[in-house]
């Protein structure tokens, strides 16, 4: 165990000493800030405060950082998160091997099952640094600009969401909400360390999870594929801002969660049994 | 301590390995030669447990290298194709990484074999800051860690200048000589192979076709070096007597097949010839390569299995003679 411990921290190490790993931290911090900005300068504060006085609600009380966290994270999570966690994923393995420094690896008695394994916790553990950095640095930066106070939650799409909290209550959903993203973007990285594990260039896996994921977008908001938005991986993806419901729909969020944990197991095993047949040929 | 049994592997449609059987002893320096997709690094992918064989098995120190990996390579050092490493980390967080691949290792060990390849004032320098011999002697380094008994290098030469190459050499004389290593050594460059090895083995297209000592591969089958008074008529009396089928450049002889130096000896005292001397005739392993790569040989080929590979020239017994 102690020995699985410490492989697994030189699995973290090379993966967070790589100067491409912090892309995606980067790009948040820079996209938060500027999505403040916008929030700040823009009409969006009228607009969200006739929204709430509508509904009989004090406005001030809720135009908040955590709001602002909220609704920054929506863009965030559809379009930046998928990138970095395939973009990871993607170089997991495929660009080992590409490099050749796989080879080296596996000129040792470590069994191609242990390596694996070691790899995808690593990439795991990145994923939830990743969004939990991305939580973090959002209430933080819009605390820079925005008061503290409620936590108002509105999303008029698919999921539909209205939901009024209290600060500490609001800053509570928002951590659960998180892990949920955070098996999100697991899921995201898995396929993408999927493609990885076979035999191909490292763009190559991350342009094919991202291909899926988007297929997936795409099918599901066809009219005619209403029936079937079920088995698109995006629909499970919403599970986040099932969170923020009164009351939570814990049946369809269990559902959500069991199926993206099925994918995860299920990218990871056919991964393994890839990596387990191919040849490491230069 | 190697022993390759029927190994065959395909890649779709290409044969990279034809049925090798190759048993390489412990102790020695075994230099595996062949042209470019021979099959070398193939041979030494299948005996990492990197490339599965399509059939045969692999075995080191009597573990099969597919069925037990681990208690195969577990002292086994390799450096296998281009050694390459995480250039933004040290040298010497580099070695603990893959050291840990293997097991625990103590700190004392990585500060011990990088001082013996003379890496210790740079061990944590940026990799991307090493010279390409840094690299090789970094790459030794990380072979050397596991403390192994078996030692594959496959092309450790490539791309060193000529210092690099006679470092390189002392330092797998010195490993074999200190730490009595067992060491395959793959390498285009045979005059690095005919000075280190004492071994080789030939893979040409995939086959085996040849296995034998460096001796048997320089030596000239049947080719005497002669030196005596009035050449030609010695040589034209021992054609004579039958003792001798061939001569030429004034100072070589061919036996003929059972006949023995002392034979000639006898035959040249008894015509009162002076004899200063006589010798088998050596060609350089460049020579004996280049033949047998330009020749149709037949694969050496090695019945029932396990068992000793076929030594020297079978198959191939004419090539170094016919050469002029």
């Amino acid at each position: 165990m102690n020995l699985f411990l410490r492989q697994l921290g030189n699995e973290l190490w090379k993966l967070f000493g790589k100067k491409r790993t912090y892309i995606g931290f980067g790009t948040f911090l820079v996209a938060q800030n500027a999505m403040l900005l916008a929030f700040h300068f823009s009409d969006w504060q009228q607009g969200t405060a006739r929204l709430l006085e509508g509904n009989g609600y004090l406005a001030e009380e809720f135009i908040s950082a955590l709001t602002v966290a909220v609704l920054m994270l929506i863009p965030q999570i559809i379009l930046l998160m998928p990138l970095y966690a395939c973009l990871v994923g993607g170089d997991m393995v495929a660009k080992e091997s590409e490099e050749g420094t796989l080879r080296m690896i596996l000129c040792r008695p470590i069994s191609r099952v242990r390596l694996l394994t070691l790899k995808w916790l690593a990439g795991m553990v990145f994923c939830v640094v990743l969004v939990a950095s991305l939580g973090v640095m959002a209430v933080l930066f819009a605390r820079l600009w925005f008061p503290w106070g409620g936590l108002f939650v509105f999303a008029p799409g698919p999921v539909r969401v209205f939901g009024i909290f209290t600060g500490w209550e609001g800053l509570a959903y928002y951590g659960a909400s998180h892990l949920i993203l955070a098996i999100n973007a697991c899921t995201m990285f898995g396929l993408a360390f999927l493609f990885s594990s076979f035999n191909m260039k490292p763009a190559a896996a991350t342009i094919l999870a991202l291909s899926f994921l988007l297929l997936n977008l795409v099918m599901e908001a066809m009219p005619f594929f209403e029936e079937y938005k079920e088995l698109c991986l995006t629909h499970h993806f919403r599970g986040w801002l099932l969170v923020f419901q009164t009351p939570v729909d814990w049946l369809r969020l269990g559902q959500s969660l069991g199926i993206l944990l099925g994918v995860n197991l299920t990218a990871f095993l056919v991964g393994l049994a890839g990596f387990h047949c191919r040849d490491i040929k230069s | 301590m190697i022993s390759f049994c029927g190994i065959t592997k395909r890649f779709g449609q290409r044969l990279a390995l034809d049925d090798l059987t190759l048993d390489i002893p412990a102790g020695e320096i075994f230099g595996l030669l062949g042209h470019n997709g021979a099959g070398k690094s193939t041979a030494i992918g299948i005996l990492l447990g990197q490339v599965w064989p399509t059939s045969g098995r692999a075995s080191i120190d009597g573990h099969d290298v597919l069925g037990d990996r681990q208690r195969a390579l577990a002292r086994v050092g390799a450096i296998f194709e281009t050694p390459v490493f995480y250039d933004y980390l040290s040298g010497y967080r580099n070695l603990e990484i893959l050291s840990h691949y293997t097991g625990p290792t103590p700190p004392a060990r990585i500060r011990e074999v990088l001082d013996w390849v003379g890496l210790s004032s740079r061990s944590h320098s940026k990799l991307r800051t090493y010279s390409h011999g840094m690299r090789t002697r970094l790459a030794l380094a990380q072979a050397l860690l596991p403390d192994p008994r078996l030692l594959i290098l496959d092309e450790p030469g490539d791309g060193l200048d000529p210092e690099g190459l006679h470092e390189l050499r002392g330092m797998i004389r010195r490993l074999h000589g200190e730490f009595n290593l067992t060491i395959l050594l793959s390498s285009h460059l045979l005059t690095e192979v005919e000075q280190v090895c004492g071994r080789i083995a030939v893979l040409k297209a995939g086959c085996l076709v040849f296995s034998g000592t460096v001796v048997e591969a320089t030596r000239q089958q049947g080719w005497v070096r002669l030196r005596s008074d009035a050449f030609e008529l010695a040589a034209a009396r021992l054609l004579e007597q039958g003792l001798v089928v061939d001569q030429r450049n004034g100072d070589s002889i061919r036996l003929a097949e059972g006949v023995g130096v002392e034979e000639v000896v006898r035959a040249l005292v008894a015509q009162g010839r002076a004899v200063y001397e006589i010798s088998p005739q050596e060609q350089t392993l460049e020579d004996f390569y280049l033949a047998i790569m330009g020749s149709g040989v037949a694969r050496t080929r090695q019945p029932g299995c396990p068992g000793p590979v076929s030594d020297g020239l079978r198959g191939t017994s004419e090539m170094g003679g016919d050469r002029t």
